[in-house]
């Protein structure tokens, strides 16, 4: 679906390249994360990718066909939620939605139907001036696929979400997913990446060091034990064991026969700490 | 349709934000100076008036609009889509264009009544807020603040009232020619007396090659001031 090689890509104005020879590749209804610190060269990747930075060297192609070529026709293709989310302040959610609509050829669902799948149908008549971040995020999200696009952009989607929008959001997105959609997420939030995401990019200083699925990572990257904490004599104790043959480790079974377990987990890597360990940067 | 649908958005967008409102007010100030004038100069006032104005209308309220779109962050989302800049362009000039005309209908059918040269006199408005509208586009794109445009447009539209002083007798029109507003005034003129085919074609033609000039030098601007720097400053840091 997404080919890119040795993309690289300098501001006009300065000789920094925010973009140093990246490669990647995203199949068609994958979910790809690209995760990163502000500044990594998440954001540039992006818009290149919407075609707003054409001025781009190496290969950018999208079903084949280079970005820097496609005419206006690719916007009825894709889908965009930008990490602000912005809308004519003086108009209200349907409007917006509207308006945005007759942008497109493709579209003709009603907009009202995709407000109540976000649980905005209620404030469809407000003026968007009058909507919590959290209301505009998802409204930001119905924009973006008011014209079934192919491809989805999502900048830090679930960025200033209360937990249970963002569990909203990240149902909306695995939605999309099921939907056969190809969907690029740029986020700092791992806990997100990792709970969406089929594979993710690590991307820093412009360029990307590591690809893979978090899980693959996660195992990779981690230790290959278990964490047991239980009580004996009204004291809490934490013992770790190794993974291999734990049903044979005579003093694990002991434990988990003679004491109430509090707690027991295997002690696989987070993503935050295998970006750290990667790439010798956090994600703030 | 992509333009059309664009073009009633602004139109909405004009009426939401007061625009209009406090357009009909202006115009019933000056018929109401008008009513004071003399009816010797009145044609005269007129056909300032009706000059003046759709610069300042062109001006302010595309000023105006690209910088309230600018303050709502709406420009990268309204780009994700296939709209092109120049449907966008074309959009805010018509719309604003329209208004121009109907206001000075208005003022010219009130005070000296209907011009002798509807067409002309159409046309004349037309194309100059379209100009002037491309130009404040071209404007507002280097310009950080409100007033910032204000200072910033006056630098820019001065040269082009420039003709109002061969208007008032100074200078030979030769000196004048190359400026659209010379052909916006011949054309407004045809209230006064009649125009030869000559004064016609070369009126419409410097308007039509101003607009084309405008035109470029704000989808210039735009794209290289506004749509290029949409989170630069994020990006870059």
């Amino acid at each position: 679906m997404i080919d890119v090689e040795q993309l690289e890509y300098s501001y006009p104005g300065t000789s920094k390249k925010t973009l140093q020879g990246i490669d990647f590749s995203i199949a068609r209804g994958e979910v790809f994360g690209f995760l990163g610190p502000s500044g990594a060269g998440k954001s540039t990747t992006q818009k290149i990718l919407i075609g707003a930075l054409r001025n781009y060297t190496g290969s950018v192609r999208i079903q084949g066909q280079e970005i820097r070529h496609l005419g206006s026709d690719y916007y009825e293709r894709i889908g965009v939620a930008f990490e602000f989310p912005n809308f004519y302040s003086k108009f209200t959610a349907l409007e917006n939605l509207k308006l945005f609509q007759s942008l497109y050829r493709a579209s003709k669902d009603d907009p009202m139907d995709l407000l109540g799948k976000v649980g905005l149908d209620q404030a469809a008549h407000m003026k968007v001036s009058q909507f919590s971040k959290g209301m505009k995020m998802r409204l930001n999200f119905c924009r973006s696929i008011l014209h079934h696009p192919d491809i989805l952009f999502l900048d830090e989607p679930t960025s200033g979400l209360d937990p249970l929008n963002a569990k909203i959001m990240k149902d909306l997105i695995l939605e999309q997913k099921a939907a056969g959609t190809t969907v690029l997420i740029t986020t700092h939030n791992m806990h997100a990446a990792e709970e969406l995401c089929d594979r993710v990019a690590f991307i820093v200083d412009g360029q990307i060091p590591l690809i893979d699925s978090p899980r693959a990572l996660k195992l990779h990257h981690g230790q290959q034990r278990v964490r047991l904490e239980y009580t004996s004599s009204e004291e809490k104790h934490i013992e770790e064991f190794p993974t291999h043959n734990l049903g044979n480790n005579e003093r694990f079974l002991q434990l988990i026969r003679q004491h109430p377990i509090e707690t027991l987990h295997s002690l696989e890597a987070t993503l935050d700490q295998i970006f750290i360990d990667v790439t010798g940067r956090t994600l703030v | 349709m992509r333009w059309g649908n664009a073009l009633a958005h602004d139109i909405r967008f004009q009426w939401r934000h007061g625009f209009y409102g406090v357009y009909i007010l202006i115009c019933l100030l000056y018929l109401l100076l008008l009513h004071f004038v003399p009816a010797d100069n009145q044609a005269s006032i007129v056909v300032l008036l009706t000059f003046s104005d759709p610069s300042a209308v062109g001006l302010i309220l595309a000023g105006g609009i690209i910088l309230l779109e600018k303050d709502q962050g709406i420009h990268h989302h309204l780009f994700a889509t296939p709209l092109r800049l120049q449907e966008y362009l074309i959009a805010k000039a018509l719309s604003i264009s329209v208004l121009s005309a109907s206001a000075a209908w208005v003022i010219h059918g009130f005070s000296i009544g209907v011009p002798a040269s509807p067409i002309l006199f159409t046309l004349s408005i037309l194309l100059s807020s379209s100009f002037f509208t491309f130009l404040s586009i071209g404007v507002v794109s280097r310009a950080r603040s409100i007033n910032g445009f204000i200072l910033l447009s006056q630098v820019y539209v001065l040269p082009f009232a420039l003709p109002l002083l061969y208007f008032f007798g100074i200078g030979r029109e030769i000196l004048y020619l190359i400026f659209p507003t010379h052909g916006s005034l011949l054309l407004l003129q045809s209230a006064l007396r009649p125009l030869s085919w000559r004064e016609i074609v070369y009126a419409l033609a410097i308007l039509i090659v101003w607009n084309g000039i405008a035109f470029l030098w704000a989808q210039r601007s735009f794209e290289r001031r506004i749509l290029l720097r949409i989170g630069e400053r994020r990006d870059r840091r």
